[in-house]
């Protein structure tokens, strides 16, 4: 008898329990698994100029394939998530490594460095675009007084992809080193003090040492950065709307100006698919990595 | 001894600049910003840049009178604190409930958002949003928003509900409580510094989104984000309306990070790191 009750009070236990994630779960359904079968659907509908919609099989998807928009698109998007992720990682180490030996870090200092990550991404971009003006802009004139020759930057097919880079690092490579930050403080002082003993210079120890026990921290900054890397968007979107020409066109902002400049709903949303299993290779692939370098 | 002294002490001086360096190069680009916001119009554009002038709120009343800036701010607000009570309605008995049962993929499942691409949503919302009607309202902007803010109040709250002991809600369990009671009553003011930081991250996160208004929105519910564009378009000759207007948008989300800049790095990583 006393069992019963127990299942009973059990069995009511998980009903609150599913009434209390329902609202979230319906929410989510609703928003995001809904739509995104939408959107498989309309990946194989085309739109006429007239809008109107009819079957396509996979005609988005062969049209994918030999648009060379789309493999200009993808090369972008590759470009820039490279460049970003290196100059990120590389200066958000160095960055956590002087903010670690700087031991005591008031709470205004600290402030000061997520400020460039909590601001956003389109005030980031509006700034930028004022200091790097080809003609009035204070960067080039910087570059010029140590005598160096004065950059396009955003106006230049060549460079405007490392100089959204160069943008997108100064906004996140703090975010980065506070991550790895975290992971720092959370090593043994013990190793250190072993590596100390035995006499180990400060780089020995940072490479065979620090390093490879960051590298878990580190692999998790990159995958984090990497998610919003592959769907790069304000910042482009607000400097230069892909260009100058198709210069800095990536997926997302190709797929983007597809659907809602051009509205053509059903290849957008083939664009969209493809790059959202990009980006869920890249975490699935960054995953397993993690799982290499555990310790 | 008096050897590794010297060493020590040249170290912790060559770490200290480093610390400046870095320190300059993050904040140069802001500062200028803001400086810029306050130079007299001819100032603005100067070529070689000046340093030293006389502030104005010029650019600021320029802004307020050729731009309905002080609409698009109150439409900012509208959505972003409609999405976060959103966020948090749903997002806190969700959380408790994960917690509790240790059944994640409701948790999972809103995580996914954080991973598309927001276009992968934008064009079925786009496609249902017009059928019925509902392109430009304040409802679809603060639908769309949630989905920014859900995530952010679940993962931020998951550890802190985590932390709560169990037997403190077995306790209550035996004198009769239910479990939405338990939540409540007992849970919710164990994890109140939680929620606000959770609160704060949400509001931030959906004040500075971009794209969901740039196609949801209208001439009258257009949030400040997606507005920009029209600053930069009168912005061509008026650097300094359009550093006004950055600062004003900006200010926000960086007065808000600061008060909870302890809490930030671990509710930004969704728990992937302990900071």
């Amino acid at each position: 008898m006393s069992d019963t009750a127990a299942i009973l009070t059990q069995d009511r236990q998980k009903l609150e329990m599913s009434a209390l994630s329902a609202p979230a779960v319906v929410f989510t359904v609703a928003m995001i698994a809904f739509p995104v079968v939408y959107t498989i659907w309309l990946g194989f509908q085309t739109f006429s100029s007239t809008g109107k919609q009819s079957f396509a099989g996979l005609a988005n998807y062969s049209k994918l394939v030999s648009d060379y928009e789309f493999w200009h698109g993808l090369w972008v998007t590759i470009a820039l998530f490279v460049l970003s992720l290196v100059l990120q990682l590389v200066f958000g180490v160095w960055l956590a490594l002087v903010l670690f030996h700087a031991k005591r870090l008031p709470g205004i200092v600290r402030s000061l460095f997520i400020s460039p990550f909590m601001m956003p991404p389109v005030v980031a971009g509006m700034m930028w675009l004022v200091i790097l003006d080809p003609s009035l802009g204070a960067a080039n004139y910087i570059l010029q007084s140590f005598g160096l020759p004065p950059s396009d930057w955003l106006a230049s097919p060549t460079w405007v992809i490392p100089t959204i880079a160069l943008i997108d690092s100064w906004q996140w490579t703090p975010y980065v080193a506070l991550i790895v930050l975290g992971g720092l403080q959370s090593l043994p002082p013990s190793v250190y003090e072993a590596a100390q003993i035995d006499g180990a210079s400060a780089f020995k120890t940072f490479q065979r040492i620090t390093l490879p026990l960051l590298l878990p921290t580190i692999v998790t900054a990159a995958i984090l950065r990497s998610v919003d890397l592959l769907r790069f968007f304000d910042i482009i979107y607000i400097t230069t709307q892909g260009g100058p020409g198709n210069a800095s066109n990536t997926l997302n902002i190709y797929g983007f100006r597809v659907g809602f400049e051009f509205f053509n709903i059903g290849y957008a949303s083939a664009l969209m698919l493809t790059l959202t299993a990009i980006v869920f290779g890249a975490v699935l692939a960054f995953n397993r990595l993690r799982g290499a370098v555990a310790w | 001894m008096n050897d590794a002294a010297n060493t020590d002490r040249w170290i912790r001086w060559l770490n200290t600049v480093q610390l400046v360096i870095a320190g300059v190069l993050i904040m140069a680009p802001t500062v200028w910003m803001v400086l810029s916001s306050f130079k007299p119009s001819f100032e603005v554009t100067a070529y070689p840049p000046t340093l030293v002038f006389s502030p104005t709120l010029a650019n600021y009343a320029e802004l307020t009178r050729t731009t309905p800036f002080l609409s698009y701010a109150l439409n900012s607000l509208i959505v972003t604190v409609g999405s976060t009570a959103l966020g948090l309605l749903f997002g806190i008995p969700a959380a408790f409930a994960v917690s509790w049962t240790r059944i994640t993929w409701p948790a999972i499942l809103t995580l996914a958002a954080r991973m598309a691409p927001g276009t992968l949503f934008l064009l079925p919302w786009y496609v249902m949003f017009r059928q019925i009607g509902m392109i430009g309202s304040y409802t679809a902007l603060i639908l769309s928003h949630a989905v920014i803010t859900l995530p952010i109040v679940i993962w931020v709250l998951l550890p802190s509900f985590d932390g709560i002991p169990r037997s403190i809600f077995e306790a209550a369990q035996v004198d009769g409580c239910s479990v939405t009671r338990i939540l409540w009553r007992i849970a919710l003011p164990l994890v109140a510094s939680g929620v606000a930081v959770s609160a704060i991250l949400a509001f931030v996160f959906s004040w500075n989104y971009f794209l969901f208004a740039l196609v949801l929105s209208n001439g009258d519910t257009k949030t400040l984000i997606a507005a920009a564009f029209n600053f930069i378009g009168e912005g061509s000759t008026q650097w300094g309306a359009l550093m006004a207007a950055a600062t004003l948008i900006a200010l926000p989300p960086l007065v808000l990070a600061a008060l909870v800049q302890r809490w930030l790095v671990s509710g930004l990583t969704l728990g992937a790191v302990k900071g």
